[in-house]
């Protein structure tokens, strides 16, 4: 078996992936997608993950953000044992740990930015104020607090993003999950996205995983690894 | 912010197909009320049936005669209070024969007595009773038939041939909703005495009050008792009963009606469960977000039964609020003033509203039930990578 190890060296490991595997089912015909990964993260880093389309890259960020479960190995994302949780339980976790920022936004489009970003603290116990002015905040870290009461398609994408990086940081996640956080946007929009993730990360001491294609994006992180063939290379 | 809220707006992401879909539904849902109306206007003449009231007829069938002495057998029961008997005439309107009104010959000075829901002013019943060829008939068909007191007017006789003359005597109003004010009365003797002598002397049914309502059934056994080894035998039954026995001939209609009015729900069901079926496949991948927010299926599920239920009231509230007009003022007024024998009282009950109503909320929330399932259970990762 191909083992590839690599460790971030800023703090305390927040993500401890050993031997994991990942195979999905084509019919009958098993496909390997991650092999005897292993992987350890640190909190506090700030990592991109490159590698080329179909290596694992978005399957190896489900795992650790919690939303798939690996098929072998350990993989204890802060603190938990993912493996064996049930699905509620990952769904907590997830609530609890895991900030997402996707490619497309995905923001909700009946809602205004501010109520996208209050979404995720409709799941714990707030007053309606208090999640309101913690959405304030969040909106007013990434610079939108002008626009909270428009909707996603009266914003540019690069505005969009904005809103998407303030719910996922409005409930202080352990862990920034970024899955192509600059692939739909223009050159301009995705620095200052990258400068707002870096500032995320060094003023708020989030740890950040991002999957990006783009170089110069990844140049950016702290750390950048590279995935090929299911391997950590 | 509440969950329902994202529901709610869910509904108007695509305006064009909510109000389609609402519309539809509301359309099923009037023609729902309409039909159940109906049922109801129809047996409403059994459920506002008097309840001191006994009717008698043939063993057999009410389209057999019996023979006119009978009457006086019944007087005689004890118990009975008052009795009158009556014949279906089946006279028709030489201007408009397929124009419908029930047509009786009656005893006028006991008819009104009887049939105390009937009112004639008195000195025009005073005058029916001293015309033999006087005939009074209800407001409704009077209106109808462009008549009014102290015209002529000639039926034909489809049970008794030929042309009859009366003259309009008096116009009876109604004390009671169930009450047709279609009808057309006028004197037995008159029909008897130009009728050959085989057919003379026979009478269609007998309605009878008794003293204490409690009793009817009693005193309708003891009527029947006293023909039972007589050649023509009788059924003597509570008004409701006699009335229900009159529904019993539609009983194929009436089947049909209630099977229709399902159905129309049925496709109402189909046509929100298709609308929340395509929201549910255009919103996969805002579904597969919300899960990896950490949403469990049970939030998925409430958000897609939510949208449905609004969507079944909303269906539901439109309905009724078109069908009061439209059922009560619109196809209501006319039926009471064209067809008042069949349906003397058109209007919508409360319990059929609250059923449509409920029923179209019920509904949705069932048609939503498989695309909510489904949409709940999908892997968040495989709901991510949906697109719309």
């Amino acid at each position: 078996m191909n083992m590839a190890m690599a460790e971030s060296a800023v703090g305390n490991p927040i993500v401890d992936m050993q031997g994991v595997g990942k195979t999905f089912y084509r019919g009958k015909e098993p496909v390997v997608v991650l092999e005897g990964l292993n992987l350890g993260v640190a909190e506090g880093a700030f990592e991109a993950l490159m590698g080329p389309s179909g290596s694992g890259k978005s399957t190896l960020l489900n795992l650790i953000a919690g939303l798939d479960r690996p098929s072998t190995g350990r993989a204890v994302v802060a603190g938990s044992n993912l493996k064996d949780m049930s699905d509620g339980q990952l769904a907590a976790f997830r609530a609890r740990h895991i900030g997402f920022i996707f490619q497309a936004y995905n923001l909700i489009p009946v809602l205004t930015a501010l109520e996208n970003v209050e979404l995720p603290l409709l799941l714990h116990s707030l007053s309606g104020r208090e999640r309101r002015k913690r959405a304030e905040t969040a909106l007013r870290v990434v610079g939108l607090e002008e626009r909270m009461h428009h909707r996603p398609n009266q914003l540019s994408g690069g505005q969009e993003q904005r809103v998407a990086i303030a719910r996922a940081i409005v409930n202080d996640p352990t862990i920034l999950i970024c899955d192509e956080p600059t692939g739909d946007l223009d050159r301009k929009s995705a620095d200052e996205i990258i400068a707002l993730l870096e500032r995320l990360n060094k003023e708020f001491k989030k740890t950040i995983l991002m999957v990006t294609h783009d170089p110069q994006v990844a140049a950016r992180a702290s750390i950048t690894r590279k995935l090929d063939k299911g391997q950590l290379t | 912010m509440k969950l329902i809220l994202i529901a709610a707006r869910n509904l108007w992401r695509n305006k064009l197909r909510t109000v389609l879909t609402v519309l539809g539904g509301a359309v099923a849902i009037l023609t729902f009320i309409a039909l159940r109306t109906v049922l109801s206007s129809w047996s409403a003449a059994a459920d506002f049936a008097a309840k001191d009231r006994i009717a008698t007829r043939h063993k057999v069938s009410f389209v057999i005669s019996m023979p006119k002495r009978y009457i006086d057998d019944i007087r005689a029961v004890p118990g009975v209070k008052q009795a009158t008997f009556m014949n279906w005439f089946g006279g028709k309107n030489p201007k408009d024969p397929n124009m419908f009104f029930a047509s009786m010959a009656v005893e006028p000075d006991k008819v009104l007595d009887v049939m105390d829901e009937m009112v004639v002013p008195p000195d025009q019943k005073q005058r029916w009773l001293e015309d033999k060829k006087g005939a009074v008939v209800g407001d409704v068909l009077a209106k109808q038939l462009g008549i009014k007191v102290g015209d002529r007017i000639t039926l034909q006789g489809s049970i008794y041939p030929g042309d009859w003359e009366f003259n309009i005597d008096g116009i009876y109003t109604a004390t009671r909703k169930s009450v047709d004010r279609s009808t057309f009365m006028f004197h037995w003797s008159y029909l008897n005495e130009s009728l050959p002598d085989a057919r003379k002397d026979e009478i269609g049914w007998i309605t009878t009050r008794v003293d204490d309502p409690g009793r009817g059934p009693a005193v309708a056994a003891a009527i029947d008792k006293l023909f039972d080894d007589k050649d023509v035998q009788t059924t003597t039954m509570s008004e409701r009963a006699m009335n229900l026995s009159f529904l019993g001939m539609l009983s194929a209609i009436l089947g049909a009606l209630n099977v229709i009015s399902l159905i129309i729900l049925l496709i109402m069901m189909m046509l929100i469960g298709n609308t929340i079926a395509m929201g549910v496949r255009e919103r996969t991948r805002e579904y597969g977000v919300l899960r990896a927010l950490g949403f469990r299926p049970g939030h998925i599920r409430t958000f897609i039964m939510g949208e449905a239920i609004a969507l079944g009231l909303l269906a539901g509230t439109v309905g009724l609020a078109l069908s009061y007009p439209l059922v009560e003022l619109g196809i209501g007024r006319f039926l009471e003033e064209n067809m008042g024998a069949w349906f003397p009282y058109f209007r919508i009950a409360p319990e059929t509203a609250g059923l449509a109503v409920g029923l179209a909320v019920v509904l949705a929330a069932s048609a939503a039930t498989i695309p909510a399932r489904r949409a709940s259970r999908l892997a968040v990762t495989d709901a991510l990578r949906r697109v719309a």
